[in-house]
């Protein structure tokens, strides 16, 4: 963290400071952009909820509120899934990675301005796509959604944004990056090329027939494993450690891990379209690159394990390592599941069911959701000097997460599998597969609205604390413009 | 990890060396195709859209009718029966195999291998194994017969007569496979429904015709027009199928609803050509055995067989 700098190591640059920098110091230099990522993250994260609800609802009651075109389903679905991605998952992971990212490298983040600026742009840039695609103008890639108008918006206040946490870790005090810093920086660097990449490949210079699928393919999973999922288990690497006090058992277990799962599970995207219309040694390269992810998902587990009676001991009273602890089993399920999902056998039963949203929701709000929300509960009081005013709906948050997940995990795997055999069973009538899948997508419904209560605690609990911050830097002037100034004394 | 451009660097080789398998190399295989020319059927594969079709597909896409229905044909797993017909001249080596393939038959010495002709050797196994015993046998001097025991759940549902490939979708842009199947894959309704005021229906309220449907509705794809006294509704209004109008209205389509129909219309991934047809093997029955040259020069399928899959 802020160990003093020895003085043998090689200073990175010139420009590095000559001492260790107080941890307040970097705090205070990231207040201002991480708190407004985060306050954005907190309202888009609620928008996100009250989408996915409606959408859900929708879903197995189809004649309501049928007569708006912007509220059906085809809309409400894809909305739903930008404002959690990209307003809630990559804010908030924007904001937990910026101030990892200095708090690591013991200097103070930079270029505040333009950080608050990039996230005006990115804010602004959802609005007019989330807009956008309930007007009717969504691309129609699963994922991909964002209008041609929106996603340079959102990439341009990207490179407003993350460009400071490079810059920040270039003037780091210590050379040696920890493991939490592999993945915040492997994140931020893949994101742009992974969504200019794949936005030019099916939107601005589409590429013939089926490649735009398998461009789609090839960036949901790197989304969701590179982007997201290493943010989640960069908060995961850094705050389990910090709270329990033991270090990450194995650093070069954790090095196996983290380059097998960049190496295989960048590759493992176009399992999603098995049996497809593709050449068939695509989806076979990417059924091996998932099963082999395995190996780097078990290094993960096994330094998790080295440390877990540690996190016992500590578990009870923070509920920040609670949500650390849940999001790495999360992810440790949702990984070894994606992987077998990648395998020929499993998949021909699990593909175009419930599974594949499932596996999709479980990686954003099971592992990079929960893992950055535990990330956020810790850092807000350190940002803001102020311990949060209601810890009880923070305790309450976490159950009800937990609560969503795990009815999500349960209803959309065990739902998709029934799905699956419905679906090959061919002489079941439409009709009657619907039968069989509508109980478990009901229940989906009853994980949104979870979901979407624990959302409004945070949020709740983030503008009782920003008002408070407030009122606090306020009173003083305040109370120095309202009282009467003395009277000048007349010679 | 002292050294931070070796990350970057080695994660930047991972994600390209993923954008190269995911992308690029198929580009160069799948990537310059263009529609074949089918002269029996005097078209060019596939088919060009009307414009009001094309005109649709904006409407497919802007309502998101791919977040439930999928536009994909699967045919797996493919399995295979195999049969032995004929052990041939060299019935020893044609015996041995047929042991190795099947120890439960080889009894004691395996010398009266197999007792009756024709003998069902495998069943229900995948495409690939029978295929590898098929020629197994037939370099052993035997004749065998190779049977497929499925199709698939798909084409057995009646979503297309044969699996989807890559040549399918070159006319779309954007290319909307699907990932879920709430509703039934639509590669081929064009096919399977051709009555318009079905569709209008199936738009307007899909319960009216069957109940228990989950298919949203989408009545702003309608107007509903006060209807004079004593005027009959206009052609184009829905009816039939037990729909009955609120009295004194008419339910008309609007353009995008007559654009969306079109587009659901021309949904047809049926046609068969060389990519979408194996043929049968050499020995599968006498026919095709006699006259090898008409089994492989024609794109129709045997009308007996099951539609086998492409090579991919």
């Amino acid at each position: 963290m802020t160990a003093p700098e020895t003085t043998s190591a090689p200073v990175p640059t010139p420009a590095a400071p000559a001492g260790p920098v107080p941890v307040e110091v970097i705090d205070r230099s990231c207040r201002w952009p991480v708190m407004v990522l985060l306050v954005l993250a907190a309202g888009w994260m609620v928008v996100a909820g009250l989408l996915a609800v409606l959408a859900a609802i929708k879903l197995h009651a189809p004649g309501l509120l049928a007569h708006q075109a912007w509220l059906t389903y085809g809309r409400l679905q894809p909305a739903a899934w930008n404002a959690l991605v990209f307003g809630f998952a990559s804010l908030a992971g924007l904001a937990v990675a910026l101030w990892l990212t200095a708090r690591l490298s013991g200097a103070p983040l930079r270029g505040g301005g333009f950080i608050l600026l990039g996230a005006l742009v990115w804010h602004a840039g959802l609005k007019f796509g989330l807009l956008g695609i309930l007007a009717g103008d969504a691309t129609g890639f699963e994922g991909l959604e964002l209008p041609p108008y929106a996603s340079p918006m959102l990439l341009m206040g990207y490179l407003l944004m993350a460009p400071w946490a490079l810059l920040t870790f270039a003037r780091r005090a210590e050379p040696e990056a920890c493991v939490a810093q592999w993945h915040v920086l492997t994140a931020l660097w893949v994101f742009p090329w992974v969504f200019a990449a794949a936005h030019l490949a099916t939107t601005f210079l589409p590429l013939r027939g089926v490649l735009q699928a398998a461009a789609q393919a090839w960036y949901l999973q790197n989304l969701q494993l590179l982007w997201l999922g290493y943010l989640g288990l960069a908060a995961i690497f850094y705050l389990v450690p910090k709270l329990t006090g033991v270090a990450v058992p194995s650093r070069s277990l954790a090095l196996f891990g983290f380059w097998v799962l960049t190496l295989f599970g960048s590759q493992a995207g176009m399992a999603r379209y098995a049996g497809g219309p593709f050449p068939a040694w695509m989806t076979s390269v990417a059924a091996a690159a998932g099963a082999l992810t395995l190996f780097g998902v078990v290094a993960v587990v096994l330094n998790g394990a080295g440390c877990a009676r540690a996190v016992m001991g500590r578990l009870r009273d923070s509920v920040v390592l609670r949500f650390v602890v849940l999001a790495g089993v999360v992810f440790a399920g949702t990984a070894a599941l994606s992987a077998l999902n990648s395998l020929l056998g499993v998949r021909e039963w699990t593909q175009f069911t419930l599974v594949t949203p499932g596996l999709d929701l479980l990686w954003i709000q099971g592992v990079a959701g929960l893992a950055l929300l535990g990330a956020g509960y810790f850092l807000v009081p350190r940002l803001m000097g102020l311990a949060w005013p209601m810890p009880g709906l923070a305790r309450a948050h976490f159950y009800l997460a937990a609560a969503a997940v795990g009815v999500l995990g349960v209803a959309f795997l065990v739902g998709g599998w029934v799905h699956g055999v419905a679906l090959g069973d061919a002489d079941l009538s439409f009709l009657g597969v619907a039968k069989r899948y509508l109980p478990f997508a009901s229940t989906g419904t009853l994980a949104q609205l979870l979901w979407l209560l624990g959302a409004g605690l945070f949020a709740l609990n983030l503008l009782v604390l920003v008002v408070r911050a407030c009122r606090l830097a306020v009173a003083p002037v305040w109370r120095a413009w309202r009282t009467p100034q003395p009277e000048e004394v007349r010679p | 990890m002292k050294h931070g451009p070796l990350l970057f660097l080695g994660v930047l080789a991972a994600v390209l060396a993923s954008w190269l398998t995911a992308v690029v190399a198929p580009h160069f295989q799948i990537g310059r195709e263009e529609p074949i020319p089918i002269e029996e059927l005097g078209i060019q594969y596939p088919v060009d859209r009307a414009g009001e079709a094309k005109q649709g597909a904006e409407v497919y896409r802007a309502l998101g009718c791919n977040y439930c229905h999928t536009r994909q044909v699967r045919q797996e797993p493919l399995l295979a029966d195999l049969t032995v017909t004929d052990l041939g001249t060299n019935a020893v080596e044609a015996r041995a195999v047929v042991a190795s393939l099947r120890r439960d038959l080889a009894g004691v010495d395996g010398s009266h291998l197999p007792a009756v002709l024709p003998q069902p050797l495998l069943a229900r196994v995948r495409f690939a194994e029978a295929d590898a015993a098929r020629r197994r046998l037939t370099n052993a001097g035997a004749q065998v017969e190779l049977t497929f025991a499925n199709r698939g759940a798909d084409i057995a549902r009646g979503w297309g007569p044969r699996r989807t490939v890559a040549r399918d979708y070159l006319r779309d842009h954007p290319v909307l496979l699907g990932q879920v199947r709430f509703g039934p894959d639509l590669a081929n309704l064009g096919v399977r429904e051709t009555n318009v005021m079905r569709l209008y229906l199936k738009l307007y309220n899909a319960r009216i015709e069957m109940p228990g449907s989950t298919m949203p509705r989408y009545p702003f794809l309608f107007e509903e027009r006060r209807l004079r006294p004593g005027a009959e509704p206009s052609p184009e209004a829905l009816q039939g199928f037990g729909f009955k109008p609120p009295p004194g209205m008419e339910v008309v389509p609007r353009l995008e609803a007559r654009q969306l129909v079109a587009y659901l219309l021309s949904l047809k991934a049926d046609t068969l050509y060389y990519e979408t047809y194996l043929p049968r093997p050499p020995t599968a029955s006498p026919a095709a055995a006699a006259n090898p040259a008409a089994a492989s020069a024609t794109n129709a399928p045997a009308p007996n067989a099951p539609v086998p899959p492409p090579q991919p």
